[in-house]
């Protein structure tokens, strides 16, 4: 279809305020008629700083900033600080903080994912969804709010263990959860996965290739969906993950479809998790032996766990003092949206937000 | 139904009407006010909210849309343009890039306008009050209507901010100040 | 699994000290900074009451196997190019010149032997004297970490960028460049993320002052 007619090239900025960009992400796109020329995306529009904040902060005060930099899945942000800590401490935590701390984290991955669900169909145009499941999203903040005092920033983990045990009749609440989310799990497949409308928007677009994806330092679902099999939780267990019974997930073709459909799996396995973790929960202490005031030993040190949204890391370089010298936050949202600008070119612009809402970024954390 | 007829609403006595005629508008249903008391009732109950999410309180605000809160029950729908809106809801924190930009979007807005600075951050700078890229409260940009406290504020205290707007804008219209 | 974990873990604790000690700036820049040499002070009694302890059987193993990729990379690159090895806990750690660090980066990632093929982290660190730029490297095939460093001085602070042979290190180095001002040499794109062209300073360098910006909130950001 070329050359005959001759089109003009135009500049269209999307962003940072528009409903479909998650926060304040900005978007310079060049298009030649339809398609996609080039994309420059811009971020730094939430950039707060936290680095710079937490080389003034003692290692307990600096755990409320991570919960606002992945402010959907916070309390994972939670656990990768205090893992590092721990791990340059060798600290033991008590089996019943180490049960407490995968349940929060692995509700905190559903409702993250639900979340997800719900506003990529409505950025593909299906209201309804978005509607669904903010009501399950809705009981799981509401567990939450009775474990730690707050719905969305929790500020739950301590180096050592967990600030609150379960309140009485909690565990059963988790427990009476997990067959009520499988059902709606079900509904959602049912509902979403072979509406037609849905998989003309979504499969075989965006494809990631493996090469690319290892190149360019994908991780999460974004790396399983090319087939690569790399689950932190499987690959270099932490926390006590490996007494759990579940299935990495994975699929073979890059595309949007499959990064949805890992999503929607993934709640299943999550649901595996917490109804295990719910199960053979131990009585005891939840906070470990923890010196009052927490001094790293000098040098530097780096864990990873598996975020919602990828491998979320935290560099901690101390020089022996209480405050970290120098903290870095591994934001897997950061790194996986550089891979953006490849997708882009040579599609069509209205697979844009399709693309963009596959890879499923936070803003809290692509800027930190 | 018996109901309708039981209810017995107080007749109002209008200026310039007997008492006769106050009956009769009132058994008519129909209710006399000034204009802007009318635009200001209207108004209340139809804010249309530009969303605006910034950051962690864009998941509450988010969370107050939804099914669960319900915002649309107040006449509450939020407009993607700011052409449309009525009410920017600064839910987040407002950073040294981001002000000029929150800027341009409230002079976009048509008048009337009003803002609510959602959670610590949009209110005085919060959490990162002490950051080099961090604007120390949204009212150094636009005028504020309603600080709502919380870091993040819950959906229901973002609903009694709204409320408390509407308030303000029904007090305003009847030609009382409202300090903020 | 957990178990052998700790057991592990208890009897490392003395050698990461000694091992970091060696590692960080402390050590090498004794008689540069009083501030950088009071750390070093503090570490000293720590590591001789426990010295009596054995040293760690990961960190020497970890040494070992980090003097067994700086021979490969010194037989293939020449000799000087690896610094410095050192280790925390079971990671080896190796400094390499910043000259040919992207030469090192690159024969990691395409020499079978070693096959770093996936960046896990990749973060700067001013240290006051001088500008530490880490990479956290990792093999999907043999499932090892490395962590290869290099180090520029501080007022001309130039480092050759990774982004031609790791694009997924491009939006890091200028994160890099913005907050620290490190200069990526062949960069495709060097300009600042977080912050705007505007900015004056790098606010994670530690003598950057909120002040250097005062002047400039007047003005518009934005062009």
């Amino acid at each position: 279809m070329s050359t005959t007619l001759r089109s003009e090239e135009m500049i269209l900025n999307v962003g940072p305020q528009h409903p479909s960009t998650h926060g304040v992400f900005r978007l310079v796109v060049t298009l030649d008629g339809e398609q996609i020329v080039d994309a420059d995306p811009v971020v730094g529009y939430l950039h707060r700083g936290t680095e710079k904040l937490a080389e003034g902060l003692q290692y307990t005060q600096i755990i409320p900033y991570t919960d606002r930099l992945d402010y959907i899945a916070a309390m994972l942000n939670n656990y990768a600080l205090v893992h590092t800590v721990e791990h340059a401490l060798d600290l033991e935590i008590p089996a019943r903080a180490e049960h407490l701390r995968i349940l929060v984290m692995e509700l905190n991955r559903i409702a993250s994912h639900l979340l997800f669900l719900g506003t990529y169909l409505l950025d593909l145009g299906a209201m309804s969804p978005f509607l669904y499941v903010f009501q399950e999203r809705e009981r799981i903040v509401q567990l939450f709010n009775e474990i730690s005092g707050a719905r969305l920033t929790y500020n739950y983990m301590r180096v050592g263990g967990v600030k609150w045990d379960a309140p009485p009749g909690w565990i059963e609440k988790v427990r009476e959860f997990v067959p009520f989310m499988r059902e709606k799990v079900k509904m959602y497949d049912k509902l979403i996965s072979g509406n037609e409308i849905f998989l003309h928007r979504v499969r075989g677009i965006g494809v990631i290739t493996q090469e690319d994806a290892l190149q360019y330092s994908l991780s999460g679902i974004n790396l399983r969906s090319t087939g690569i099999r790399f689950d932190l939780r499987k690959n270099r267990t932490y926390s006590i993950y490996d007494q759990f019974d579940f299935d990495m997930v994975t699929a073979e073709n890059g595309d949007c479809y499959d990064r949805y459909y890992i999503h929607l799996e993934e709640i299943r396995q999550a649901l595996n998790i917490v109804e295990q973790a719910a199960a053979q929960i131990p009585d005891g202490p939840v906070l470990g032996k923890v010196p009052k005031l927490i001094r790293i030993p000098a040098g530097e040190y780096y864990t990873s766990i598996e975020g919602a949204r990828g491998e979320l890391g935290v560099y901690i370089v101390s020089d022996g003092k209480d405050k970290p010298y120098r903290l870095k936050f591994r934001r897997p949202s950061f790194v996986n949206l550089q891979i953006l600008r490849k997708m882009l070119i040579g599609q069509s612009m209205a697979n844009l937000i399709a693309i963009l809402g596959a890879v499923n970024i936070v803003l809290g954390e692509v800027d930190a | 139904m018996e109901v309708n007829q039981k209810v017995q609403l107080p007749t109002i006595e209008y200026e310039g009407f007997t008492k006769e005629e106050s009956a009769e508008l009132r058994r008519a249903g129909v209710v006399l006010g000034p204009l802007e008391q009318i635009k200001g009732w209207a108004r209340s109950n139809s804010l249309w909210p530009l969303t605006f999410g910034l950051a962690c309180c864009a998941i509450e605000m988010m969370g107050a849309g939804a099914s669960h809160y319900d915002l649309d029950r107040f006449g509450i729908i939020f407009r993607a343009s700011p052409r449309q809106s009525d009410v920017m809801i600064v839910a987040g924190t407002v950073t040294k890039k981001m002000g000029p930009l929150l800027r341009r979007l409230y002079d976009q807005m048509p008048e009337p306008k009003w803002v609510v600075a959602m959670g610590s951050c949009a209110t005085a700078g919060g959490p990162y009050v002490r950051s080099y890229s961090v604007v120390k409260g949204v009212d150094q940009i636009v005028p504020v209507d309603v600080y709502v406290p919380g870091c993040p504020p819950s959906p229901v205290a973002l609903i009694y901010g709204l409320n408390k707007l509407q308030e303000k804008i029904r007090i305003e219209a009847s030609g009382k100040k409202v300090s903020s | 699994m957990a178990d052998d974990k700790k057991e592990d873990v208890t009897e490392v604790k003395s050698e990461i000290k000694t091992g970091s000690a060696e590692a960080k700036p402390t050590a090498s820049t004794k008689e540069a900074a009083a501030p950088t040499a009071k750390p070093a002070s503090k570490v000293t009694p720590a590591k001789a009451a426990k010295a009596p302890q054995p040293p760690d059987p990961r960190v020497e193993q970890a040494v070992k196997q980090g003097e067994a990729i700086k021979a490969a990379i010194e037989k293939k690159l020449g000799a000087d190019t690896v610094e410095e090895v050192t280790a925390t806990k079971d990671i080896p750690i190796l400094r390499i010149a910043s000259a040919k660090w992207r030469e090192a980066v690159t024969f990691l990632r395409d020499d079978p032997e070693q096959s770093y093929n996936y960046v896990e982290l990749f973060a700067g660190t001013d240290y006051k004297d001088y500008i530490e730029v880490v990479l956290y490297f990792y093999s999907m095939t043999h499932g090892t970490y490395i962590n290869v460093k290099t180090r520029t001085p501080r007022d001309e602070a130039i480092i050759p960028s990774l982004t031609p042979v790791l694009p997924g290190v491009n939006w890091e180095e200028r994160e890099v460049y913005d907050l620290l001002g490190v200069t990526f040499e062949g960069h495709p794109d060097l300009r600042r993320i977080m912050m705007w062209d505007g900015w004056n300073g790098y606010p994670l360098r530690k003598d950057y002052s909120d002040f250097q910006n005062m002047p400039q909130r007047e003005g518009e950001p934005h062009s």
